[in-house]
């Protein structure tokens, strides 16, 4: 087996008796764009720090190409870094915020100046080089910080929720300059944010962190498609739970009694296996289908519509079962059914038997 | 706005009245000394029936007073550089500090500025009998660098807590050591801070009269207890002469420090 490029190895810290982050086990593979996604609170910072050098793990180990880093001190550490808030020098000019890194290398004039033009010309902001820093836009200073951490080439950059302090609009300009700088450059790059949409549009694999801990690893689509925890199905993607009791175990697949009576039949279970503990039904509202009659027996279910909103590419309409617990369906445009149902109507939603999971309740 | 200068009406005049007899009130008696320094009368009458420099002549053909100008300045530099520099390091730990009772060591830092400089005089000259340092150049810089100190703890900690510490951290990533990061960052940014705390501190020693009073010696007197002491003797407009040339430095320091105010924030 080879040396893996970048290797977070069981990572434990804790504050007292706070545990922030627990057994945190990770491999990165060299140019590689991997993001840390979860709530506040979940360990992904704390695991960002680590990696900088500002705090210290109580357990495990980094290492790069092999060798451990944790004994090595944050300014030899060679890593970039691009913080959540705005960290330029006030008093450097933006030219000389970028050449930073190399006066403290003690590099040539030369050669300083001809890669501060290169790194801004990389975050398209040449010519700004006698800019103060206190005379630019928020998203121009983070592009700013984004070339004063890739001037030296550093085999790893760490993006703190870099963009959470501009509007959305700029975000998502941003991000695609991310994504063609990551592209162009071939850095490696270990984001941290907890914007879900963020993380899918920019990353090659994510890592999903709940209380300290890793939940899952891979890529969006294997995230959305097969979530591990109900944490991962909840926080990527729009789902709908229902709640209910395991009828039948068998291996890793299932059998669901609702609280009406219905029974949904073969769909695989997490996290469980023991009849009549109590367990969820996952299903995403776009996999929902809706319709007037029932489907095949268990993969179907009553229910009453709510309410019908148009939100243009499609129709969201929010469905009760009949134990009062809240769903919602999407109808794409032009579905036969959107104008054609009303509230108060009684239909039945069914599901192919391949999009549905369970997790059970711990 | 609530109070709109423009919508005022007649409560105009008032207010201009107001402000203009509040002016006159605190520049008159400046204006008044300077008128006299210029004027011929030995008796310091005013008006004054004409005009002479003969008074700043005066003062700079007595070594006395040159020594005493030297000695002032000599003390109020000392007092600035160890005033800031301790300023510096104070307001690191307080600032910065992450420990039990940080709240109540600020305000112990803070009291020499509420408390009555003639108590604070007292309790030196008494603890400075014992150590033998009353009228020695030591003495005087200790007593002033106690009342200095304070101003240049608020500057300094004011614009410390402005700088964002992660800046310091994105400078250690960049390849600076910590100590470096300090040296090269955080002190550059937080220079205006730095200036105004030696601005203070120079001025309250240089213009310091109670403290001084009782540390001084026949051998080393600072210029405002030559002022005093030459007062009680022997109302002379030399007296006038070195007021002035008083209000003039502090005003060419106060003009220096807005400018370089200026020129940071831009």
């Amino acid at each position: 087996m080879t040396t893996p490029y970048l290797h977070i190895d069981g990572i434990r810290k804790v504050y007292g008796e706070v545990v922030a982050t627990d057994h945190v086990e990770l491999t990165i593979g060299e140019s590689e764009f991997l993001t840390f996604l979860g709530p506040s609170g979940s360990g992904k910072s704390t695991t960002l720090y680590i990696l900088a050098g500002f705090q210290d793990p109580t357990a495990g180990d980094i290492r790069l190409r092999g060798q451990s880093i944790l004994r090595i001190p944050s300014h030899k550490r060679q890593i970039g870094m691009v913080f959540q808030r705005y960290t330029l020098f006030p008093h450097l000019s933006v030219g000389e915020n970028v050449a930073f890194p190399l006066r403290v290398r003690r590099m040539g004039r030369a050669e300083i100046e001809e890669k501060v033009r290169n790194a801004l010309a990389l975050v398209r902001l040449s010519g700004f080089e006698d800019r103060m820093p206190s005379a630019m836009s928020g998203g121009q200073q983070q592009r700013v910080a984004l070339a004063r951490a890739l001037v030296y080439d550093p085999p790893v950059l760490l993006m703190d929720e870099p963009l959470s302090a501009l509007d959305k609009k700029l975000r998502e300009e941003i991000q695609l300059e991310i994504r063609r700088i990551h592209q162009e450059t071939g850095v490696t790059i270990l984001y941290v944010t907890h914007d879900q949409d963020e993380a899918l549009r920019l990353s090659d694999r994510i890592a999903v962190f709940n209380r300290g801990r890793i939940e899952q690893v891979g890529t969006g689509a294997e995230l959305y498609a097969g979530p591990a925890t109900r944490f991962v199905a909840d926080f990527i993607g729009d789902s709908a739970f229902l709640a209910g009791r395991l009828a039948t175990v068998s291996g890793n697949r299932a059998s669901l009694r609702f609280p009406d009576g219905t029974v949904a039949t073969d769909v695989p279970v997490h996290g469980g296996g023991t009849v009549d503990q109590e367990a969820e039904l996952m299903l995403r509202p776009e996999r929902i289908e809706l319709t007037r009659e029932p489907g095949p027996e268990g993969t179907t279910l009553p229910v009453t519509v709510q309410d019908i909103t148009f939100l243009g590419n499609n129709t969201t309409v929010v469905l009760r079962t009949g134990w009062q617990q809240e769903l919602s369906a999407r109808l794409s445009f032009g579905h036969p059914l959107v104008g054609g149902i009303g509230r108060g109507d009684n239909l039945h939603i069914r599901w192919q038997p391949d999009v549905a999971q369970a997790f059970a309740t711990p | 706005m609530l109070l709109d200068f423009g919508k005022l009406g007649s409560w105009k005049w008032i207010l201009i009245a107001i402000c203009t007899l509040t002016a006159l009130f605190l520049l008159l008696p400046i204006v008044f000394i300077i008128a006299l320094s210029f004027g011929s009368s030995r008796w310091l009458a005013f008006p004054p029936p004409g005009w002479t420099l003969r008074w700043y002549e005066e003062l700079f053909a007595d070594p006395r007073w040159i020594q005493s100008a030297l000695t002032s300045a000599k003390i109020a530099i000392i007092v600035t550089i160890l005033s800031v520099a301790l300023g510096l390091l104070a307001s690191f730990a307080l600032v910065r500090g992450r420990f039990r009772g940080r709240a109540v060591l600020r305000a112990f830092f803070l009291t020499p500025m509420v408390l009555p400089v003639v108590i604070l005089a007292v309790a030196l000259y008494a603890g400075f009998l014992r150590l033998g340092i009353n009228g020695t150049l030591t003495g005087f810089v200790i007593a002033h660098l106690i009342v200095a100190l304070p101003f240049s703890i608020i500057n300094i900690s004011a614009a410390l807590e402005t700088f964002d510490p992660a800046i310091e951290d994105a400078a250690v990533l960049c390849g600076a050591s910590p100590w470096e990061a300090r040296y090269r960052v955080t002190l550059p940014a937080i220079s205006h801070g730095l200036f105004s705390a030696a601005i203070f501190s120079f001025l309250i020693s240089w213009d310091e009269v109670v403290l001084a009073i009782f540390m001084a010696s026949p051998t080393l007197q600072t210029l405002p207890v030559r002022v005093w002491t030459t007062l009680r003797q022997d109302l002379t407009p030399v007296i006038a002469a070195v007021s002035t040339l008083f209000v003039v430095l502090t005003i060419v320091l106060m003009v220096a420090t807005a400018l370089i105010r200026k020129g940071t924030s831009k």
